[in-house]
């Protein structure tokens, strides 16, 4: 009888399992987002009138210079990507910084260049932005 | 889950069979670890696949369109299904953009640059230029004729001076004082006729000129997004329409970029409508180290002061981008009634970065 009732009881035994099981479980969401955050699977495309003219991994620091009417300099630093020099009037597209996540991208209007960052974005990141 | 086997809990082994005590100890067992698995499998679920339908979200990125960067973001089973849905958007954009031009003329169609072209001219046109001239006549009225689409003469002189110091910073000038009084003569919406029975229209004044640049846009958008299904989000420059929910019934998120760096001044969540900002740092040009923006004050005849930036939030996004043009060239209260009247929301940025809000603005802004 008294057997019987301790094996209905919580155990220690108990706490920890499911400890174990949620620590593995937070482990792993961690990892997704992780991995989905750090630009390690991202691809950085860059687009002249609306064509893939370069694909660069965002994970590996490197440049590519983009000529047409002017030119821009990609830059990928530390998994972000930016248009850190150009030719063209204005140069807003060197004002719009460096982005990370994917869906993200730099244009510059008057060379008709998109710096963009392939991926779906998750669906509690911003869809859109507003300057 | 009714469409997936059920966990066999109790395997009846040969084995067991014969020890009752120690096959209840070993149900106990199983019966945790079959919890902790569906603990797992509901974890990976929520992680994984939120929608029933198996959408997925794309977005597309135009540069052809109102001289800035269009992107519309969507929903669709494929790729297909959503370039066949862009390509009827960008067909409208394209037609929009061409009959809203008030810089080029083209072939076979009667503009706006048509008509500013050739004063005292009476112009049969499109139904949809008359639509865009009768609700800038009610912006011109609601904004005390502060945004208004017949400061053309004006607004020319600044354009041009933005232009010639973007091509050349070395040469950067301010317009002649004169020559803004003089343009400012020949502004007002009494120097324009519309006849909408007849679908006419013509300038009154040789020296008066339609400029729609604070309006023209977020009307167009508006005009295309009520054609759209739900779950369509168009952002055309500063001006972001939604035509409804994602399709799991859940919020857009729209990012209001910080102009002084990286990051989001806020973010705004809704469902449908939409969301524009007028700001100093747009469109801007240097004279002697000093920005001057584009928003230009009637009154002052110079780039307003009273505002960093505006947001305007509201259902409708071509009074949402006449509002925010309005808002930021008035003082709060007044832009406060202007509000009300409209049932819109407004966030305004101070020169200094303080942040103002209408009464109801807070509710949209998600953390």
């Amino acid at each position: 009888m008294m057997k019987d009732l301790e094996r209905l009881t919580f155990r220690k035994g108990d706490a920890v399992a499911i400890g174990a099981v949620i620590l593995a479980a937070i482990a792993l969401l961690i990892f997704f987002l992780v991995s989905a955050g750090n630009g390690q699977a991202h691809t950085v495309r860059i687009y002249r009138n609306g064509e893939v003219i370069r694909e660069m991994p965002l994970g590996e620091n490197g440049e590519y210079l983009v000529t047409g009417t002017y030119e821009n300099l990609v830059e990928i630093r530390d998994g972000r990507a930016a248009i850190t020099r150009s030719s063209c009037p204005g140069e807003d597209c060197v004002h719009s910084g460096w982005i990370s996540q994917p869906g993200r991208s730099i244009v510059c209007l008057p060379n008709r260049v998109e710096v963009r960052i392939e991926g779906s974005t998750a669906d509690d990141e911003v869809d859109a932005v507003i300057r | 889950m009714p469409d997936r086997p059920e966990f066999q809990i109790y395997p009846e082994s040969p084995q067991t069979k014969g020890k009752i005590e120690k096959n209840g100890e070993e149900r106990l067992k199983q019966k945790r670890t079959a919890l902790m698995l569906a603990m797992l499998l509901m974890i990976s679920a929520l992680g994984g696949c939120s929608g029933q339908k198996a959408l997925n979200k794309y977005q597309v990125t135009l540069l052809d369109y109102f001289d800035t960067v269009t992107s519309i973001t969507g929903y669709a089973e494929d790729e297909n299904a959503f370039t066949q849905m862009t390509s009827e958007i960008r067909e409208e954009l394209e037609a929009y953009d061409r009959l809203y031009d008030i810089y080029h003329e083209y072939p076979g169609m009667v503009n706006l640059c048509t008509i500013n072209s050739h004063p005292g001219e009476t112009w049969t046109v499109d139904q949809r230029v008359i639509d865009l001239l009768l609700f800038a006549r009610e912006a011109d009225e609601f904004s005390g004729h502060r945004t208004s689409a017949m400061l053309g003469s004006l607004l020319q002189i600044w354009h041009e001076a933005r232009e010639e110091a973007t091509q050349n910073p070395d040469r950067a000038r301010l317009p002649a004082e004169e020559s803004l009084r003089e343009a400012k003569t020949h502004t007002g919406f009494d120097l324009l006729e519309i006849d909408p029975e007849n679908r006419t229209v013509r300038i009154t004044d040789p020296e008066a000129r339609l400029d729609v640049g604070a309006l023209a846009k977020g009307y167009a958008v508006q005009r295309i997004a009520e054609k759209l299904p739900e779950s369509v989000l168009i952002s055309a420059g500063g001006n972001v329409a939604a035509t409804g929910p994602k399709p799991d019934g859940s919020d857009w998120i729209i990012g209001i970029q910080n102009p002084d760096g990286e990051g989001y001044l806020r973010k705004v969540a809704l469902k449908k409508g939409a969301v524009v900002t007028s700001g100093d740092y747009q469109r801007y040009y240097l004279v002697d180290g000093k920005a001057y923006h584009h928003i230009i004050d009637p009154e002052t005849l110079f780039p307003s002061e009273k505002w960093r930036a505006v947001t305007v939030v509201c259902m409708d996004s071509g009074t949402a981008d006449a509002l925010s043009t309005s808002l930021f060239l008035m003082e709060r209260e007044e832009g406060q009634k202007l509000l009300e009247r409209f049932q819109a929301e407004a966030m305004w940025i101070g020169k200094d970065g303080t942040e103002y809000f209408s009464p109801g603005f807070r509710k949209l802004i998600k953390d």
